[in-house]
């Protein structure tokens, strides 16, 4: 029992640790005190941290850079502050003058790594950490959607323009087929989930993002673990990546300051849809008819004394989507507290955002409150907590994949067909619904309610060896009301409601126990040991009630026909793990880990994995060979080997042969088979390796950062598909492997950087390389089919006909004919393209002059194809007789020598320009989706502290920014940035009536008082 | 106090150890608490029941929608006026083997087959002294009836399909299994129709199998496969049945609250269990998506006096935008929601009588069972004198009486008429594209020449 034996033995050593605990000495002492100033400008610094080295007393300068703190006579200070070298000084001498230096190498920040801190310049392991101050005023509802452009090799790109919507977001690419490929979130130590709550059904689109519960705000930084060494301390959980974030917390010694941060925009669509006029419909149509054989005397559009509907120029037009698209408000307001005495520090937190979607009627707003507390008992003992609420309110709408959805019936119906009816009733074609009916009449009510709370104790037991035990909880709760009048298609015929519950919570507590010793100048050692217990529980209940008396008459209480369901599912995962660094005069490093987890979710002999890795790094820079070339600051090169898993994104009793109720007839309760047992079942396991290069040059004012890496993900829990006839689709394995090699860059100048002037910019860049490299058969997915894994193709690879050109003699579509058997069948469906970005980036650059400064972030994406199904179902040939047209189809062929994509107008199935075989799954819909876009541009001033001193106020900054403010793309739809089937795995950029990202215009001011 | 922290905070370790390993079993072990495992579904009288109404269930599925759009939507009387292309395929008479509705289908029978192999297999030894030997013969003989109906309906769509007898415990059941031929895919149809007359009750139940759901299907059996004496039988089984006769007017069998004398099996649906057909033949004013809609031919047909009759009740318009527009409404309860599948009625044996008798030459009985449908719809009898006259007679009466059926693409596909009525020529086009992505899964799976 091998895993017995660990887990006993951590058992031993966490338990037997605290047995043999002492209480340590105190730090007690005379008073010193000091001046602390910047050594170029002889300005003094508010806000340094001061320590007594060796322990957790501390304090932080006033705003006169004076300090004062008991310390041992013999003792020595650190002094720490952001953008400044650490120093060391004797507490000797009082009072103290210390000058620090800027540091321009941000190689010697603290890192936080998993369940620990790091300085990375030790660090062996692909770690980017993003202030949380550079993203906090960009109008985005949630912190994971501002990491865009932000961070190398991570790939953040919203899913539609829906304010607090889902978010694609992928760490070093997809590992996985049939498994999650989101990252881990950790939020101040508790691992939150991340599952969309929303049960009303939107058009495969995931509606709600469960991070925008977080308030951007609060956060002081995010930390993205993406190589195994940084990652496999999760585990079974790190295999995407790992997104930690640490949010604010007072410092020991400051006096208590009140921020208030408040910004108003406004946002309007960049683009707009080209639609063909009503007389240019009335012409295609014609056109359409008499291509098809149809007798010219009786075209559709004809005058109406002829039997028609009147000749093409009489047709009129209709804008529905000026109706959609609206100028959109967005509001924050966020009041913090921070500050702290020596024993005790605080954060608080209050915010409100409100963002309206651009396309009518959809909203958003959170209401959000964060407390932060840390207490130290005694000199041994600390406690503490972070807990956050949020209450979020969605207005949602359908969009994408629905033909009922706002723009959908604003975009599809004919434009020559008048909104009205004549007797002033909402006009219905097809099978859409009317645009105004819905805007007026949808009434879909999502309200989130969020907490993450943590608590913990920590104990030192020793000098340098803490034990820590934290208690989580992450309490998601959505709640949602609908109700469709009879106004709406939804409520045909007499009113419909729903009502939905979710509750997902997890529940985590976890031991570590931290040791940490310099055992002389050369040697230092980090070690940590622990063990977690997680519990997930995710229910829901759904209510629907159909038949109400009347549209005054809202809840389910008054509807006639009233049913209602209910579900459970619950997992569990037992952990430990321990990792230690070892340091030799912080030239040569190395780092092990191992995490040990079992999961509910796999039979009990598959149950236990084991994720190792192993890191080194070696700072050549410390090296006299090239100390004496003088060129280097620094010169590190990283390794690391390691192993993750994943289990996440399959149900909770994957491995078990099921049999579900609810398979009813005659109202008598009915079961049938649901799924095929499978009790070998067990984790998916990626390996991945990455070297990496750390330089600083020319004085430190550039610095490189790269990174290779290679992953290969085996094991995939995979959704294999099994013959029909056994009367099931598809049975969850362990098969098939997926591999992601790619390369980041990321550069820093630091152009300037004196008192007065103070420019810098990174740009990143990133390449990955996605493959399916073992697959049991080709899987299809998403609307008609349209993506297909294949093995040696990439994931969301596009399978469709290839489109070779029109024919300019008969104007028909030609294409590729792949088998050569003379005849187009499915087997001349291709891969013909994929969503992948050839590279992607991103450049933020900020410049400050006095109190005035400007940035910018781009960021760009190069090669990604793009489905547009605005254009497949809107370029149509006349094969859809309830949707207009693009007017792209002006474009199509005529007569004998055009040269053109755009095929003959027909319907006739043996030509396949639109319909027979192809469909018009054909890929002159597929797009490229290469963008650069000017994600923010801000320019601020901040007023002079003597001159906000006359307001009373100790800080005051203003500012104006636009986000989005252009972008340039060859794509034609009307945003790069799209992913209108989210919600069905294993697809990406397909645009269907989607809201495009806003672009924005935005006044913010934040005041200190 | 201190050492009182100290204390508390180690009690609270303690706990903690203590907890978690006990607690990690609990953790690691959670019970599904909405499904059962698979080789406890099948237990007692109540667990059977259970399992043989799931089998209604997934045969319902396909009755549904995906297998009335197969039957209806390659002929002529429908048009598909939505967006989605899998449709507009069926209605083009082009199909290629990624439809997805075809997947759809062809998943849904094997998954009912699936149902009725557990029932079939786990009945015959299960002794619970709740569960009467009467009760346990009508649950075996019901999942050998709706066995034979899925696999009569894979037949006549796709040929011969292979035929797995046997529940699936793991993926490899049936492997190396091949397609069968049609003949031997029309046997098991059969022999599973024989088990169940067999075993079914003798009571006028029209919406649970009963010896006289068994009889009628078989009656269709006999036609399709020209066995004209013995569907000739049969039919007249039915028809001479005093349980089953002809509702006045034709609109009767599909008005509430349904279950007619002349429903010999039909599926039936509630508001809690929705049949949400109506939502595709009505138009988007009265809260549809108006995917399927009559063809203009087809609205003249019913609503000529002399053909369609009173079958014109099939139709209904509306006022949109100024123009009238007419729509099916043969599924039309768009508040209730509980429009049945018509699976089996009583009109189809009379015309089943009537084809097989004009084919055995027994002309003068023929046209008295044209005329009794006919009659019933309120229109002139037929005086059609010769076989081929009797025998076109029949199929363009089918046109019109199962207008909205999963009926027309069958019967022309049946009689070799497919290419001369619809303009279907290539006769590797009259049975449907083995699912692409199932022949990927199954590599003993041959798929139907042209495709």
């Amino acid at each position: 029992m091998k895993t017995s034996t660990l887990r006993r033995a951590l058992l031993f050593l966490l338990w037997g640790g605290a047995i043999t605990a002492s209480p340590a000495q105190s730090n007690t002492g005379p008073l010193v005190s000091g001046t602390v100033t910047d050594a170029a400008s002889h300005t003094p610094l508010p806000g340094v941290t001061v320590i007594v080295k060796g322990s957790s007393a501390g304090t932080t300068t006033d705003a006169n850079g004076h300090f004062s703190l008991a310390a041992p006579t013999e003792g020595a200070l650190e002094f720490s502050y952001v953008g400044y070298a650490k120093q060391e000084v004797l507490a000797a001498g009082s009072p103290l003058a210390v000058a620090l230096r800027p540091d321009l190498q941000q190689l010697s920040e603290v890192v936080v790594t998993g369940y620990s801190e790091q300085n990375r310049k030790t660090l062996t392991s692909a770690i980017s950490s993003v202030r949380g101050e550079t993203l906090q005023n960009i109008p985005a509802a949630s912190p994971d959607q501002l990491l865009q452009g932000h961070a190398p090799g991570v790939q953040v790109s919203a899913n539609s323009g829906v304010p607090g919507g889902g978010i694609f977001i992928r760490i070093r690419g997809s590992n996985s087929v049939n498994a999650s490929n989101d990252p881990l979130y950790v939020v101040d130590g508790v691992f939150i989930n991340n599952t969309n709550l929303i049960a009303t059904g939107l058009g495969n689109q995931v509606s709600a993002n469960p991070l925008a519960d977080l308030n951007p705000q609060d956060i002081e930084s995010l930390e993205i673990l993406k190589d195994a060494n940084a990652t496999a301390i999760y585990g079974s959980r790190g295999a995407n990546g790992v997104v930690l974030i640490t949010t604010k917390r007072g410092k020991a010694g400051d006096k208590t300051r009140l921020t208030f941060n408040t910004y108003h925009a406004w946002s309007k669509a960049p683009k707009q849809y080209q639609l063909a006029s009503g007389p240019e419909l009335a012409t295609l149509e014609n056109e359409r008819f008499i291509n098809d054989g149809g007798d010219p005397t009786l075209r559709p559009y004809r005058p109406v004394a002829a039997g028609g509907r009147g000749r093409p120029e009489e047709q009129p037009t209709y804008d529905r989507l000026q109706d959609v698209f609206r100028t959109a408000a967005t509001q924050s307001y966020e009041l913090s507290a921070a500050g702290g005495s020596a024993k005790t520090q605080f954060y608080i937190g209050a915010g409100y955002f409100r963002q309206e979607s651009i396309a009518r009627p959809s909203a958003f707003d959170r209401f959000s409150l964060r407390v932060n507390l840390d207490n130290s008992v005694t000199e041994q003992l600390r406690i503490g907590t972070s807990t956050a609420l949020a209450r979020t309110r969605r207005n949602v709408s359908s969009n994408d994949n629905n033909p009922v959805g706002v723009i959908n019936s604003a975009l599809f119906p004919r434009t020559n067909l008048p909104v009205f009816n004549p007797d002033g009733t909402y006009a219905k074609y097809g099978s859409f619904d009317n645009h105004l009916a819905l805007i007026n009449n949808l009434n879909n009510d999502a309200v989130g309610t969020r907490v993450i709370s943590n608590v913990y104790v920590d104990y030192k037991l020793l000098k340098g060896l803490t034990l820590r035990s934290s208690w989580s909880i992450d309490f998601n709760d959505m709640y949602e009301n609908n109700f469709n009048n009879t106004l709406i298609l939804a409520g045909q015929p007499r009113g419909t409601a729903n009502s939905f519950l979710a509750r997902d919570i997890t529940l985590l507590n976890e031991q570590t126990l931290n040791y940490s010793i310099d055992f002389d100048e050369n040697h230092s050692l980090q070690a940590l040991i622990g063990n977690t217990l997680q519990r997930n529980t995710l229910q829901r209940t759904s209510l629907a009630g159909q038949q109400f008396p009347g549209n005054d008459l809202t809840t389910i209480a008054s509807a006639a026909t009233q049913t209602g369901s209910s579900s459970r599912s619950e997992a569990g995962l037992v952990s430990f793990f321990g990792k230690a660094t070892y340091s030799f005069r912080q030239r040569y490093t190395a780092d092990v880990s191992v995490r040990a987890d079992a999961s509910s979710r796999f039979g009990r002999a598959n149950r236990w994995g084991y994720f190792p890795a192993v890191g080194l790094g070696w700072r050549l820079g410390e090296e006299n060979f090239v100390k004496d070339l003088n060129i280097f600051q620094e010169l590190k090169l990283r390794g690391s080997l390691g192993k993750t898993g994943n289990q996440a994104g399959i149900s909770d009793f994957a491995a078990l042969g099921l049999v579900q109720g609810g398979a009813n007839y005659l109202d008598l309760p009915g079961t049938a088979p649901l799924q095929l047992a499978n009790p070998n079942l067990s984790w998916e396991s990626t390996r991945q390796w990455n070297v990496g290069l750390d330089a600083a040059v020319l004085h430190s004012r550039l610095l490189l950062e790269l990174n290779y890496y290679d992953k290969y993900t085996s094991g995939l829990l995979l959704n294999v598909p099994v013959p029909r006839k056994t009367g099931f689709a598809s049975v969850v394995e362990n098969y098939g492997a997926v591999s992601n090699r790619g390369v980041e860059v990321q550069l820093t100048a630091t152009w300037l950087k004196s008192a007065a002037v103070q420019w810098s910019t990174t740009f990143n860049v990133a390449r990955n390389v996605n493959r399916i490299e073992k697959l049991a058969a080709p899987i299809t997915t998403g609307s008609r089919d349209i993506f297909r894994l294949q093995e040696g193709a990439p994931l969301y690879s596009f399978w469709l006909y290839h489109q070779t050109g029109v024919n300019p003699e008969t104007g028909d579509a030609q294409y590729q004919d792949v088998n050569g058997d003379g005849q187009l069948t499915v087997a001349d469906r291709q891969l013909v393209g994929n969503a992948w970005p050839n590279y992607f980036g991103g450049v933020s650059n900020s410049f400050a002059y006095k109190g005035f400064d400007l940035g910018f972030t781009l960021n760009f994406e190069q090669g990604a194809k793009i489905m547009n199904m605005n254009r497949f179902f809107l370029v149509h040939g006349g094969t859809q007789s309830n949707i207009g047209y693009l007017a792209e189809q002006l474009n199509r062929w005529q007569r004998p020598g055009d040269v053109t994509d755009i095929p003959r107008l027909t319907t006739n199935p043996a030509s396949n320009n639109y319909g027979g075989v192809v469909q018009n799954l054909s890929d002159r819909y597929l797009e490229d989706g290469s963008f650069l876009r000017v994600r923010t541009l801000s320019l601020g001033y901040t007023v002079p502290t003597a001159v906000a001193a006359q307001a009373h106020l100790s800080s005051l900054r203003v500012y104006v920014q636009a986000a989005n403010l252009f972008t340039i793309t060859p794509y034609s739809g009307l945003d790069p940035e799209v992913n209108s089937q989210s919600g069905v795995a294993n697809t990406k950029n397909f645009d269907w009536a989607t809201v495009p990202q806003p672009r924005t215009f935005q006044v913010g001011a934040t005041v200190g008082f | 106090m201190k050492q009182i922290l100290f204390r508390l905070f180690f009690a609270g370790q303690a706990a903690a150890v203590v907890l978690g390993s006990s607690a990690c079993n609990k953790l690691l072990d959670p019970t599904p608490v909405q499904q059962l495992p698979a080789d406890e579904a099948i237990t007692d009288a109540g667990s059977a029941r259970s399992a043989t109404i799931g089998v209604y269930d997934r045969v319902q599925a396909y009755y549904q929608l995906n297998w009335p759009v197969l039957g209806f939507l390659p002929g002529e009387n429908v048009r598909f006026n939505g967006t989605l292309n899998q449709f507009l395929q069926i209605d083009q008479n082009q199909l290629s083997a990624d439809n997805v509705l075809i997947t759809e289908a062809w998943t849904q029978l094997y998954q009912a087959v699936n149902g009725a192999n557990n029932v079939v297999a786990a009945l015959p030894g299960l002794s619970d002294p709740l569960l009467p030997a009467a009760e346990k013969n009508q649950l075996l003989g019901e999942a050998y009836f709706l066995r034979a109906l899925a696999y009569f309906d894979l037949g006549r769509g796709w040929g011969g399909v292979p035929l797995v007898l046997t529940p699936t415990r793991t993926k490899e059941n049936g492997q190396g299994l091949r397609r069968s031929t049609l003949a031997k895919t029309y046997d098991q149809v059969l022999a599973d129709l024989t088990q169940a007359e067999s075993l079914l009750p003798d009571i006028a139940t029209r919406n649970r199998a009963v010896k006289a759901s068994a009889r009628a299907l078989r009656a269709r059996l006999h036609l399709y496969r020209q066995q004209w004496a013995d569907a000739e039988t049969y039919a007249s089984q039915l028809i001479s049945s005093p349980n089953y006769s002809l509702v006045s007017p034709y609109r009767a069998f599909s008005t509430a609250p349904f279950l007619s004398r002349e429903s010999i099996f039909e599926l039936t649906f509630s508001n809690a269990d929705a049949n949400l057909m109506w939502n595709n033949w009505f138009p988007s004013a009265l809260g549809g998506q108006f995917n399927f809609q009559p063809v203009p031919a087809a609205i003249a047909l019913l609503n000529d006096p002399a053909v369609g009759g009173n079958r014109a009740a099939l139709l209904a318009s509306t006022v949109i935008g100024g123009a009238n527009v007419t729509y099916g409404n043969l599924y039309s309860r768009s508040a209730q929601r509980d429009d049945p599948s018509y699976v089996l009625r009583l009109a189809e044996q009379y015309l089943i009588r009537a084809e097989a008798r004009a084919r055995l030459g027994n002309l003068t009985g023929a046209l008295a069972d044209l005329n009794v449908v006919r009659g019933r719809a309120g229109v002139p009898a037929s005086t059609a004198a010769t076989a081929a006259d009797l025998l076109l007679a029949i199929e363009n009466e089918r046109r019109v009486e199962f207008a909205f059926e999963a009926d027309r693409w069958f019967d022309l596909v049946r009689t070799g008429r497919a290419g001369t009525v619809l303009g279907v020529t290539d006769q590797r086009r009259w049975v449907f594209p083995i699912p692409f992505n199932d022949l990927v899964a199954d590599p003993g799976l041959e798929q139907n020449p042209g495709y």
